[in-house]
């Protein structure tokens, strides 16, 4: 359990910063590896934030911290991957 | 007959698996067999999404530019919402505030609605558009991508109006919980895969 309220809302506005973020750099810029690269970073980060902070796995039995922090590392990564090929 | 739940682990599995040595499962395991499902449901549908990108680039370039960003905007920042909310009606439980907890239920709720607004406006304004299933390789992975995770939202938005009746009725307490954590747990899955399905679908070109 979450000790400071605070710190949720510090959660919630930096997911929210973090997909404008995003939607700037699809809309502004063509996609270049470069932006690409960027926008999957974010996506793992807004993840692991999910993750850790809302579903408080952070604490949780270590092998569905594990199996979710991969899949939330792996799928974005594969953004990285298709920009190489 | 015992209609008590059998308390001692079945012994089957190796004990550095168990809740006391690797750490607690929030709401119950048969929440989360139906949240491994689920990623992998979607999971399936991530790689089908590279496939499609990879043969037809140029379809996947084009695409993201005739869907409406601004849809997938608003919805991105819904659900990341009613995420917050979810949490903050579990913190209030715990803290054994009911009529708190309801409060934020129903924000989760309200989001919830929204969202499935949102989204059939833009399936509305796609048709009006001329975007099909057919229309390119783009539009059937989208569709197909986009569809279900609505009729994922729709379903558990039925399943946190249950759970509303369940704090009105007094069915959680501070101490017993496990019903609201495991619909919290699934309400995040499903922001989750959103948020994999927004640069995908909206961002990347």
């Amino acid at each position: 359990m979450m000790k400071s309220f605070g710190k949720m809302e510090y959660c919630w506005w930096a997911l929210i910063g973090i997909t404008l973020f995003n939607t700037f750099l699809g809309e502004k810029f063509n996609s270049s590896a470069l932006v690409s690269i960027l926008v999957a970073l974010t996506v793992m980060c807004k993840g692991l934030m999910i993750i850790d902070h809302f579903m408080e796995l952070r604490h949780a039995h270590r092998y569905l911290r594990l199996l979710m922090r991969a899949y939330l590392i792996f799928f974005p990564s594969l953004i990285m991957v298709t920009t190489l090929l | 007959m015992n209609s008590e739940p059998p308390k001692a682990p079945l012994g089957i599995f190796p004990s550095s698996w168990s809740e006391l040595r690797a750490g607690r499962i929030p709401g119950n395991i048969p929440i989360w067999v139906g949240i491994l499902s689920e990623l992998t449901e979607f999971g399936i549908f991530f790689v089908a999404y590279f496939i499609a990108k990879y043969h037809y680039p140029e379809a996947f370039s084009q695409g993201p530019q005739s869907v409406s960003t601004l849809a997938g905007v608003t919805n991105t920042l819904i659900l990341l919402s009613s995420s917050y909310f979810i949490a903050k009606a579990m913190i209030n439980i715990r803290l054994d505030n009911r009529a708190k907890c309801e409060v934020y239920l129903w924000l989760t709720l309200a989001c919830g609605c929204l969202y499935l607004l949102v989204k059939s406006g833009e399936f509305y304004w796609n048709h009006q558009q001329g975007f099909r299933t057919s229309s390119s390789e783009f539009f059937t992975v989208y569709y197909y991508m986009t569809f279900n995770h609505f009729l994922h939202v729709g379903w558990a938005a039925c399943a946190v109006l249950w759970v509303i009746f369940r704090v009105r009725r007094g069915a959680y307490s501070a101490k017993q919980h496990s019903g609201l954590e495991a619909l919290a747990m699934y309400w995040h899955m499903i922001d989750l895969m959103w948020i994999l399905i927004f640069p995908l679908l909206y961002v990347l070109r």
